[in-house]
């Protein structure tokens, strides 16, 4: 034919599909191998741990004493060893992950959602609102976070719930802050210019243009912000604040293997190697999300 | 009450900033009629794109009254205002920055049909998106594409289906191809003229490019420091401009044409600061007829006739 | 005839991506004398800068890369320097000056001592004279030395993009190449700033490499002008070549495409559709989805880079008589 083809398709020919940003972010993400390891890690340390009430029974197997078999070295049966009083360490770290993994995910999660409105309403408004949110947190910001944590758990009764919203609090000023950065950033671009031009009012400005460009670049941040808040929990646990006796913890069962450490090692060891993979894990997806949820990264 | 369908008057817009009071926009007046486009010329930190943020009521003036169709829009309540958004709409210079990154094609032009709930049914909203594609010359393969995956041209287009969505009576465009490579600026333009023809539009056209201008409006207005120097039909302003800043500015033009070299007037210096100007001409420091007299005081507007307008202490003499 | 400064002989850069291979720079012939003003013109992503910084030996490596062809210097062929060589030669005998002037200067040092900076580098001078030579530079480029010890961030975009110029030209290098020198900055700043670079160009003898997408500013300084359609030249000649008699239809459209200040008109006349993807070439003449001569021909073969008067070369099927148009209408 002495047709030319007129048409010039320099994004490809086909009609577009249909598919979303965080479809491509996740083939990103699959082409790092260290997110990739990070990815295989979290899941089988997941699914190890919370598929653990299926095998163990918290009476029998975890919580229950056997004084005939206190300090046990590592050996056939009891693979990681017993504590000081004789309980299995392996199902301990199994049993005591979900809490820990679970509490500093549900943690993350309400102080996330504190945090994002705060922050957006702050960093959306600005002038008297912001300095009256941000001046509040600042006092928050002045206190360490964990002494701030552990000021709080005493003051209300160390029950999981309890220990949830102190850690939610404990991170709320940081979250905030982040969030509000980003949102400053954003709120400057002229789409928000363009979108407020159509009549759109503040609610749909922040929620679904402002907030999802300001959350994905701090999704990483907040995945790894998990990982420093399993380390409060059982640093709370450790000084006897967080997960009470006889649940097992991994920071309770580092506190409560420690008078032991100079005859047997594996009390204490083990649930902190747990703990130490975890957070690895933690930080290899999150650095791994950061770079895919960054369009520049395409290349 | 004027007959002119936008009417301004004495429109200020001031910033805080630490320094003092920035004076963006001091006091600009003008007018378009219906089906018309004035274009507003200047370089940068002129006020051009302040006043077309407030004529678009994304900022609130300082002080002066905007007639929209006899109404004034500056003492608008928020739900009026709603109303008035669907008539006066915007386009943005960046068409990188102007569209959200994370949605699609689809959804940035539909946006607005959503805002306003003009559609009961997902496909009559789907037909008019479609439709304005068409429009404005955008492939329907697009519709599910992200702005990062388009070039310029195409994300100028969907800027332009986004502010026509709604059919509006007035657009804003501020700098709309000074961010495209020259042989899309002509299809943006042309596509720009070609929709008012269509459509009636009224435009306000902003922009630092006399030459792009001249084709498209019937008259200019030429800004410096926030304040109007000169406002003339377009054909009178190249023809016969007046101000030493039109004239140095229509100059600066580099012509791609070996033929028509003309003489060039440089400008002494830069733009002077807009933080608390003193009470003199505001162009005297770079103007080459400037007297004693420019920088004492602040020159009144002289009307030339044939809606000519110049603001300038020696305009009799030059 | 004037003594060749450079040559570029079939330079290639392409750039390993994982979307494919980009084509930026393909085959790439240009030469510039002593002394003289070489304009290169064309729209994002034609290969202006790519070119650019093959010369200076800046191109991102990976995932870039310089796949073929010659850049002689002289008699020597830069390419075959290695790093350390290069980084001789840069700033003394070819410098550049970048297109933005905001975030070309660093913040933290004053004026005079980033200028001193690059002459004591390259001269052997003590600081003191280094200074001197400096504030000298400055003066060069119209700024008074009262104001050589002031930071970037108290200078307007004007004044940045003169001290820009200022230290490529501090160690006088033979071959200046300014990437958009001007598009950052407004009319009449650009007019100040057109003026000095003629201005410097009469004075000193460097040879200069001007890049632009502005033809305007192209007639004002430049002797020879060589326009770039995707990574190709397409048409090379004097300025009044490409002025008077543009041969090429891009050429042609380009000039179509400027809204003319002398010119009632009600449309302009642009050229149809896209600059193309440079991973996704089209085969033939580049140029022909978008031309109004295209025939079957120009979608199957390329055209060769000929030369139709002294010194002026098109590449394009209409002047090898293989098309029906037997030229191409001028843009009037």
């Amino acid at each position: 034919m002495a047709q030319i083809d007129l048409t010039l398709a320099p994004t490809g020919k086909k009609k577009s599909k249909k598919r979303s940003l965080w479809a491509d972010a996740w083939l990103r993400l699959r082409k790092n191998k260290s997110a990739v390891a990070g990815m295989i890690m979290l899941a089988t340390i997941l699914i190890v741990i919370y598929s653990s009430p299926l095998y163990l029974d918290y009476d029998n197997d975890v919580i229950k004493p056997d004084l005939t078999q206190t300090l046990q070295f590592p050996a056939k049966g009891k693979l990681l060893g017993t504590d000081e009083l004789g309980r299995d360490v392996l199902a301990r770290i199994l049993w005591g992950g979900r809490i820990s993994i679970g509490i500093g995910v549900l943690a993350m999660m309400l102080s996330s959602i504190i945090g994002c409105t705060l922050g957006a309403i702050s960093g959306y408004y600005g002038g008297k609102t912001d300095g009256i949110i941000m001046r509040s947190l600042d006092v928050f910001m002045a206190i360490p976070s964990l002494l701030l944590m552990i000021t709080l758990v005493s003051i209300m009764k160390p029950t999981i719930t309890n220990l949830i919203i102190a850690l939610a609090i404990g991170s709320v000023p940081s979250v905030s802050r982040m969030v509000r950065a980003q949102v400053l950033y954003i709120k400057g671009q002229e789409f928000v210019e363009a979108i407020r031009a159509q009549g759109a009012s503040d609610f749909r400005i922040i929620v679904m243009h402002i907030l999802p460009n300001a959350i994905s670049p701090l999704i990483s941040q907040f995945v790894m912000e998990i990982a420093g808040l399993i380390l409060a929990i059982s640093g709370l646990s450790f000084i006897g604040l967080g997960v009470q006796p006889p649940d097992p913890e991994w920071g309770a069962m580092l506190s409560s293997g420690r008078e032991h450490i100079r005859d047997v090692w594996h009390v204490t060891a083990f649930p902190g190697i747990a703990l130490v993979l975890t957070v690895v894990a933690l930080t290899l997806v999150g650095d791994g999300l950061r770079d895919a949820l960054d369009p520049r990264m395409k290349r | 009450m004027s007959n002119h369908y936008i009417e301004v008057k004495n429109l200020k817009k001031y910033f805080q900033t630490p320094g003092g009071n920035l004076h963006a926009v001091d006091g600009v007046n003008f007018t378009i009629d219906k089906g018309k486009t004035i274009g507003i010329v200047g370089e940068s930190g002129c006020g051009k794109s302040t006043t077309g943020r407030l004529m678009t009521m994304l900022l609130e003036p300082t002080e002066g009254e905007i007639f929209f169709d006899g109404k004034d829009i500056t003492k608008l309540t928020p739900k009026e205002m709603v109303e008035y958004r669907k008539k006066i709409q915007i386009i943005f210079q960046d068409p990188f920055s102007s569209l959200n990154p994370r949605k699609t094609v689809f959804h940035s032009i539909a946006e607005p049909l959503e805002i306003h709930k003009v559609y009961a049914t997902k496909a009559e909203k789907e037909n008019r998106v479609y439709e304005l594609m068409e429009l404005v010359g955008l492939s329907d393969r697009f519709v599910n594409s992200y702005p990062h995956e388009l070039d310029g041209g195409r994300r100028q287009r969907i800027g332009i289906a986004r502010a026509l969505a709604l059919s509006p009576e007035f657009i804003v465009c501020d700098e709309p191809v000074s961010a495209l490579d020259v042989s899309i600026q002509a299809q943006i333009l042309n596509l720009l003229k070609k929709l008012q023809l269509q459509f009636g539009y009224t435009y306000m056209f902003i922009t630092h490019d006399l030459s792009v201008v001249k084709h498209f409006s019937e008259e200019i207005m030429v800004m410096y420091l926030g304040q109007m120097v000169e406002k003339a039909p377009v054909k009178e302003l190249f023809a016969n401009p007046r101000h030493p800043y039109t004239q140095a500015l229509l100059s600066a033009i580099p012509v791609p044409n070996l033929k028509k070299k003309k003489e060039r007037i440089l400008l002494q210096g830069e733009i002077t600061s807009p933080i608390n100007p003193r009470q003199e001409c505001r162009f005297a420091a770079r103007c080459s007829f400037a007297t004693e007299q420019c920088r004492k005081e602040v020159p009144d507007i002289t009307d030339l006739g044939g809606g000519h307008s110049v603001r300038c202490l020696r305009i009799h003499e030059i | 005839m004037q003594k060749k400064l450079l040559e570029i002989k079939d330079l290639t850069i392409k750039f390993h991506t994982d979307d494919g291979v980009v084509e930026a720079v393909n085959k790439v012939s240009l030469t510039v004398h002593e002394g003289e003003t070489l304009g290169i013109v064309g729209e994002t992503g034609a290969g202006k800068t790519t070119t650019a910084l093959g010369i200076m030996g800046l191109v991102d490596c990976p995932p870039g890369r310089i796949e073929g062809g010659k850049i002689m210097l002289d008699d020597r062929d830069i390419l075959q320097l290695d790093e350390d060589e290069f980084r001789k030669l840069r700033g003394k005998e070819i410098s550049m000056i970048f297109q933005d002037p905001m975030t070309a200067l660093n913040p933290v040092f004053t004026v005079v001592d980033q200028i001193a900076e690059v002459i004591a580098n390259h001269q052997q001078l003590g600081e003191k004279e280094a200074e001197q030579k400096a504030i000298e530079m400055l003066e060069l480029v119209r700024i008074p030395a009262e104001r050589a010890y002031e930071y970037p961030h108290q200078f307007s975009g004007g004044m940045k993009q003169r001290v820009v110029i200022a230290i490529a030209l501090a160690c006088n290098p033979r071959l200046l190449i300014a990437d958009e020198p001007t598009t950052a900055l407004d009319v009449t700043i650009q007019a100040q700033v057109l003026e000095l670079m003629k201005d410097l160009k009469t004075r000193s003898k460097t040879s200069m490499i001007l890049i632009t997408h502005d033809l305007g500013v192209v007639s004002e300084i430049c002797d020879q002008v060589a326009i770039m359609y995707a990574g190709e030249i397409v048409e090379s000649g004097s300025l009044e070549d490409i002025f008077e008699n543009p041969l090429h239809p891009y050429t042609n459209g380009l000039f179509g495409s400027i809204p003319d200040i002398d010119k009632e008109v009600e449309f302009l006349s642009p050229i149809e559709g896209l600059v193309p993807d440079p991973s996704d070439l089209p085969k033939g003449c580049k140029f022909h989805p978008r031309c109004k001569y295209a025939q079957h021909l120009c979608s199957v073969e390329e055209p060769v880079f000929q030369e139709y008067s002294p010194g002026h070369y098109a590449k394009c099927f209409v002047y090898e008589g293989k098309l029906p148009a037997k030229e191409v209408k001028k843009y009037e």
